[in-house]
């Protein structure tokens, strides 16, 4: 997986710490190859191959994050759909080139989370139409969080940090007895990086963070960039960076990019009928939030 | 009018607040107590990046394994030292006990600092996202 991952973790004794870190990166390493995209091997891979011909076998924790991920997709109306694969290979961001709009229409037929057939007695995965391709981009992250902190806590550390690059989650108290602090980038740096613009302070929850800013290129004064509306196969314009607070990565990596194409009025309404907090910054750079997240978060001073 | 009649005059709410006003400075002691010996740390940075942050009330001896050497850091009676290194000056073995401040190994590219690291002041986050 070609992502940064930190953890942190509250022990005792080093080596007790080190064990434990030792344990969740395997978890972690085994996860991104269950679920890797790009790689012929992994289980991802073959369902994508067998669109249209045949299920998968999987194992659980597949099955468990594709459900995950077709639940998101049920609540928000199939904003957010991991059947997107077929679109998100017809963008290169390193080659600045758009694709083709007839392209992209076509596409979009290829698009659709209730043609994931789930079996859970057989432990099953199929894609009901060939050329169909699902890309856990949106999801696996957050998921892998969660996965690594069940494996600390098995391990028995009671408090701890890990971020799959921008999908943390914290659990525990830090050990001067406060709470993990989580900066929220801002979408628009004014120069240095990491330029934080809110702070915030996560116990047994998780955060992440959907942008416009991460894989993107600007042509004929357009931003284009990784996050693809299924609706349309185009990059979604609502937003800048959407960032939710949840109790679970998947949910809250999932959520972040449904609530990011929505924008801030339905993505509120989403947030607040699943009892999540969040903030949007929206395409003017407005800041939206929860009204639960409004006393929790503590804003820097922006230049932009 | 003396002590005793003043203690006598005393109602039975008088005490109640008296007993609870020496229950609350009492607690107060306890918690600042703990709150201010939270307070100090020793963080352990290799290659620029914090590998361990220990609190400077826990006596224990650590070792420390960077990429360019190794050393061991002996934490006792709120005092740091480092008694044992693999760079060839020692410089940082000669240091001593330090109290507050840092001790910088140049050549294992290791330091040990006492005092609040700045995640714990809350100016660096513990994590970035987005």
């Amino acid at each position: 997986m070609d992502t940064l991952v930190t953890i942190q973790v509250v022990a005792k004794r080093p080596e007790r710490a080190e064990k434990a870190i030792d344990r969740a990166f395997a978890e972690i390493k085994r996860l991104g190859d269950l679920l890797n995209f790009y790689s012929e091997e992994s289980e991802l891979a073959k369902i994508n191959r067998s669109a249209g011909i045949s299920d998968v076998k999987v194992s659980p924790e597949t099955l468990d994050l594709i459900e995950k991920a077709v639940s998101t997709s049920g609540k928000t109306g199939g904003t957010f759909d991991v059947t997107i694969g077929p679109e998100i290979i017809l963008w290169d961001f390193a080659e600045k080139k758009k694709p083709d709009d007839g392209t992209i229409k076509e596409r979009l037929n290829l698009v659709n989370y209730q043609w994931i057939a789930i079996d859970r007695e057989k432990s099953t995965i199929s894609l009901m139409k060939r050329g169909m391709l699902i890309d856990l981009g949106g999801i696996a992250k957050g998921y892998i969080a969660d996965r690594a902190v069940e494996e600390l806590k098995r391990e028995g550390i009671v408090s701890g940090l890990v971020a799959v690059a921008g999908d943390i989650r914290a659990f525990g108290d830090k050990p001067d007895g406060r709470p993990w602090r989580v900066g929220i980038r801002n979408p628009r740096q004014s120069g240095r990086d990491d330029e934080i613009m809110a702070m915030i302070e996560l116990k047994d929850m998780a955060i992440s963070t959907a942008g416009d800013y991460e894989r993107f290129f600007i042509a004929d004064g357009n931003r284009y960039h990784h996050i693809l509306d299924p609706k349309t196969g185009y990059p979604a314009k609502a937003s800048r960076s959407v960032s939710v607070i949840a109790r679970e990565g998947a949910f809250t990596d999932s959520y972040s990019t449904a609530v990011f194409i929505l924008g801030p009025e339905k993505g509120l309404e989403v947030l607040r009928k699943m009892g999540f907090e969040g903030l949007i910054v929206d395409e003017h750079g407005k800041v939206h939030t929860t009204d639960g997240l409004r006393d929790r978060i503590e804003f820097k001073r922006l230049d932009s | 009018m003396s002590l005793k009649d003043s203690i006598r005059s005393t109602t039975v709410a008088d005490r109640i607040l008296l007993i609870f006003l020496l229950f609350i400075s009492f607690f107060s002691l306890l918690l600042t107590k703990e709150v201010l010996s939270r307070s100090k740390e020793v963080s352990i940075e290799v290659d620029g990046e914090v590998r361990y942050i220990y609190p400077l009330d826990t006596d224990r001896k650590v070792y420390v394994e960077g990429s360019h050497g190794h050393l061991t850091v002996e934490i006792k009676d709120r005092g740091v030292r480092v008694t044992d290194s693999s760079c060839p000056n020692k410089l940082c073995q000669r240091q001593g006990w330090v109290r507050a401040g840092a001790i910088i190994c140049i050549p294992g590219r290791i330091s040990v600092t006492v005092g609040g690291s700045e995640k714990s002041k809350g100016v660096t986050p513990d994590a970035i996202t987005g």
